[in-house]
C-alpha cells in the first residue's frame, strides 16, 4: 500500500511517501517558511523525483493536530481535496501520537508537546509495548510549571519531543531527556506509517468526514461564555 | 473545428462564506453553492476570524462536491480550478486556496488566483450577458469603496479610492453604534426606509476633490450627532437618523461616479461589492446616469454578496488570457484592487 503522509502542525512543513511502514521519500522543511506556499511545490518534487504515479496512492494520511490551527487546516485542506480528486480514503492522526512514531523505543515513555500559547502546552504520553504504541496520557492542555513537575512524577525514563525549545534552559527533572533535534519535531514519514495502522485497523474514511482536534476552542467563544456567566 | 466549452470551478473563502460554483465559457452559470455563516457571527456582532476559518474546513470539501454534482460535471471535465487568494481574512483565504492548489495538483490542472475585488466587478457580466467592456465600475463593500476604468477584460485603471474607511465598513459601525444586529448594511436601509433622508444634514467629504473618498468624518460626524441629542434629552428618529447616514453616503458615491462618467466619457458603470446590494444606491445611480445617457448595470442580489460565480468568471478570463498561477501562490489578505 502507497500512503502519502502530510503534516503542516508546527513550523515544520513535511511530506513523505511511504510503501506500507517503509519510508521511500521525504521531504521536509525546517525554516518557519509560510506552509501555503511551499506545501505544493514540496508533494510536486515529492512525485517527480520518484516517478511514483499520483493515482497509485493508496490511502493519504495527514496530522489533525493539535497544532497550530492555521498549520493544520493548510494541511488538512490539501489532504482533504486530494483523497477526493483520487478517490481515495484518508486517515486522520493525531499529531501528538504520530511524535511517538519518530521513536520507537520499548520501555520509556514519549512526551510529545506542542505550543498550545500564552505559556501552556499540549501534552500527549505514549509507550510502546510489544512493537505497538499505546496512550498512556490522553492528550491535554498543561500550563507551563506544570509541564516539569508532572514529567518527573513519572515512575520511568520520560523522553520530552516537540515544540520544548523554551524548556531547553531549565533544570529537567532527572527522569527526563529531551529527543535529539532530528526525531523532537513532527513527521510526514511518522504521520503516514501512523496512519498505515490505523487504516489496517479500519480508521479510514472518506474525505470530508475528518475533523480537525484544536483542543482549544477559538479566543472568541472563550470570551463570549465567560461574558455570558457574568451576565 | 468547434470551440470546445471551457469549464471553469470557482472557489471562494475569503470572508464569512464558503463558496464554489461551476461557470461555463465564462457566463454561463451551471451551479452556485454558498455555505454562508452569518447565523454563528452574529451573537459576536462580526466575524471572528478563527471562527470563520474553522467553518471553512468543515465546509469547504461538501460545497465544492456539491456545485460538482448540481452542475452536472465531473472534476475530470473541468479546464481550471479559479480560486480568491485575496483580499480577505488570511486563515480563511487560506483554506479555499489551499483545497484550489491541491485540487490543481493532483489534476494536473491550471490554478488561476483570482483578486476577490475583481470578482465583485466581473459578477456583471453574469448579470448582463451583453456586457462587454470598456465601462466605469463603482466597488463599495465593507472592506473597499474605488472607482476603476475597466478598459478590457484584463486590465483595469484605478481612478480613485477610500481615503479611510470603507462605505460598507460606515454601515456597519454606524450599525452596531445603534444597536442594530450583524450585518448592519441591510438593517441600516431597513429603517432608513421608513425615514426621511433630509432630516439630518451630515457632512459629504472630499465631493470636489477627484475621485478619492472619505467616510470616516461621516461616521464621527453620526455618533456626535446621536450622542449629542441623547445629552439633551432629545427624542431622537432612528429611521431618520438612518435615512440621512445613508443618503449621505449614497450621494457621494452616485455625484463622483457622475464626474467620473462624464470626464472618461464612458457610456456605461457598473457597480459591484456588497453594498451594491442597497436598493436606494441602485436607484439613485440609475436615476443620475440615466440623466447623462449613461446605463447601469448592477448584480442581482445574491451576485452582490460574496459567491464563487463571480470568482470563476474572472478566473474565465484570465484563463483565456493565459495568466495561470504557481502552486506556490500564497494568500495576500491586503491585496490591491488595481
Ligand atoms: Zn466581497
Amino acid at each position: 500500500m502507497l500512503i502519502l503522509g502530510i503534516d503542516t502542525a508546527t513550523k515544520v512543513c513535511s511530506v513523505a511517501l511511504c510503501r506500507d511502514k517503509e519510508p521511500v521519500a521525504g521531504y521536509e522543511i525546517n525554516l518557519g517558511r509560510t506552509h501555503s506556499e511551499g506545501l505544493l511545490p514540496q508533494l510536486n518534487q515529492l512525485f517527480e523525483r520518484t516517478g511514483i504515479k499520483k493515482r497509485d496512492i493508496d490511502l493519504i494520511a495527514v496530522s489533525i493536530g493539535p497544532g497550530s490551527f492555521t498549520g493544520l487546516r493548510i494541511g488538512l485542506a490539501t489532504a482533504e481535496a486530494i483523497a477526493y480528486a483520487w478517490r481515495i480514503p484518508i486517515c486522520g492522526v493525531d499529531t501528538l501520537k504520530a511524535m511517538a512514531y519518530n521513536l520507537p523505543i520499548e520501555g520509556v515513555v514519549m512526551a510529545p508537546v506542542l505550543d498550545a500559547q500564552k505559556g501552556n502546552y499540549y501534552l500527549g504520553m505514549y509507550e510502546w509495548r510489544k512493537g505497538r504504541l499505546s496512550e498512556t496520557k490522553q492528550a491535554a492542555v498543561v500550563g507551563g510549571e506544570k509541564l516539569m513537575e508532572k514529567l518527573g512524577s513519572v515512575n520511568k525514563q520520560v523522553v520530552l519531543m516537540g515544540e520544548c525549545e523554551k524548556l531547553f534552559s531549565q533544570k529537567l527533572p532527572d527522569n527526563v531527556a529531551i529527543a535529539p533535534d532530528q526525531v523532537r519535531m513532527p513527521k510526514a514519514t511518522s504521520v503516514a506509517i501512523a496512519g498505515f495502522e490505523q487504516a489496517a485497523a479500519g480508521g479510514a474514511v472518506e474525505p470530508f468526514a475528518i475533523d480537525i482536534n484544536y483542543i482549544r476552542r477559538s479566543e472568541a467563544e472563550e470570551l463570549w461564555e465567560k461574558k455570558q456567566k457574568k451576565i | 473545428m468547434v470551440k470546445k466549452d471551457i469549464y471553469i470551478l470557482g472557489i471562494e473563502s475569503s470572508c464569512d462564506e464558503t463558496a464554489a460554483a461551476v461557470v461555463k465559457n465564462g457566463r454561463i452559470v451551471l451551479s452556485d453553492v454558498i455555505a454562508s455563516q452569518i447565523d454563528i457571527h452574529r451573537k459576536f456582532g462580526g466575524v471572528v476570524p478563527e471562527i470563520a476559518s474553522r467553518k471553512h474546513i468543515e465546509k469547504v470539501m461538501p460545497v465544492i462536491d456539491e456545485a460538482l454534482s448540481r452542475a452536472g460535471v465531473e472534476l475530470a471535465d473541468i479546464d481550471a480550478i479559479a480560486v480568491t487568494y485575496g483580499p480577505g481574512l488570511v486563515g480563511a483565504l487560506l483554506v479555499g486556496l489551499s483545497a484550489a492548489k491541491a485540487l490543481t495538483f493532483a489534476l494536473d490542472k491550471p490554478l488561476i488566483g483570482v483578486n476577490h475585488l475583481e470578482g465583485h466587478v466581473f459578477a456583471n457580466f453574469i448579470a448582463d450577458d451583453e456586457l462587454e467592456p470598456p465601462f466605469l465600475a463603482l466597488v463599495v463593500s465593507g472592506g473597499h469603496t474605488a472607482l476603476m476604468r475597466v478598459a478590457d477584460y484584463n486590465s483595469f485603471e484605478l481612478l480613485g479610492q477610500t481615503k479611510d474607511d470603507a462605505a460598507g465598513e460606515a454601515f456597519d459601525k454606524i450599525a452596531r453604534f445603534m444597536g442594530l444586529q450583524y450585518p448592519g448594511g441591510p438593517e441600516i436601509e431597513k429603517l432608513a426606509r421608513g425615514g426621511n433622508p433630509a432630516a439630518v444634514d451630515f457632512p459629504r467629504a472630499l465631493l470636489d476633490q477627484g475621485y478619492d473618498f472619505s467616510f470616516s468624518g461621516l461616521k464621527s460626524a453620526v455618533i456626535n450627532y446621536l450622542h449629542k441629542e441623547k445629552q439633551a434629552g432629545r427624542e431622537i428618529s432612528r429611521d431618520d437618523v438612518a435615512a440621512s447616514f445613508q443618503e449621505a453616503i449614497v450621494d457621494v458615491l452616485v455625484k463622483k461616479s457622475i464626474q467620473a462618467l462624464e470626464a472618461t466619457g464612458l457610456k456605461k458603470i457598473v457597480l459591484a461589492g456588497g453594498v451594491s446590494a442597497n436598493k436606494t444606491l441602485q436607484e439613485e445611480l440609475a436615476k443620475a446616469a440615466s440623466a447623462v445617457g449613461v446605463s447601469l448595470v448592477y448584480p442581482k442580489q445574491v451576485l452582490c454578496t460574496d459567491n464563487a460565480v463571480m470568482i470563476a468568471c474572472r478566473g474565465y478570463y484570465k484563463f483565456i488570457n493565459k495568466e495561470i498561477s504557481g502552486l506556490d501562490l500564497n494568500a495576500d489578505p491586503a491585496l490591491k484592487l488595481v
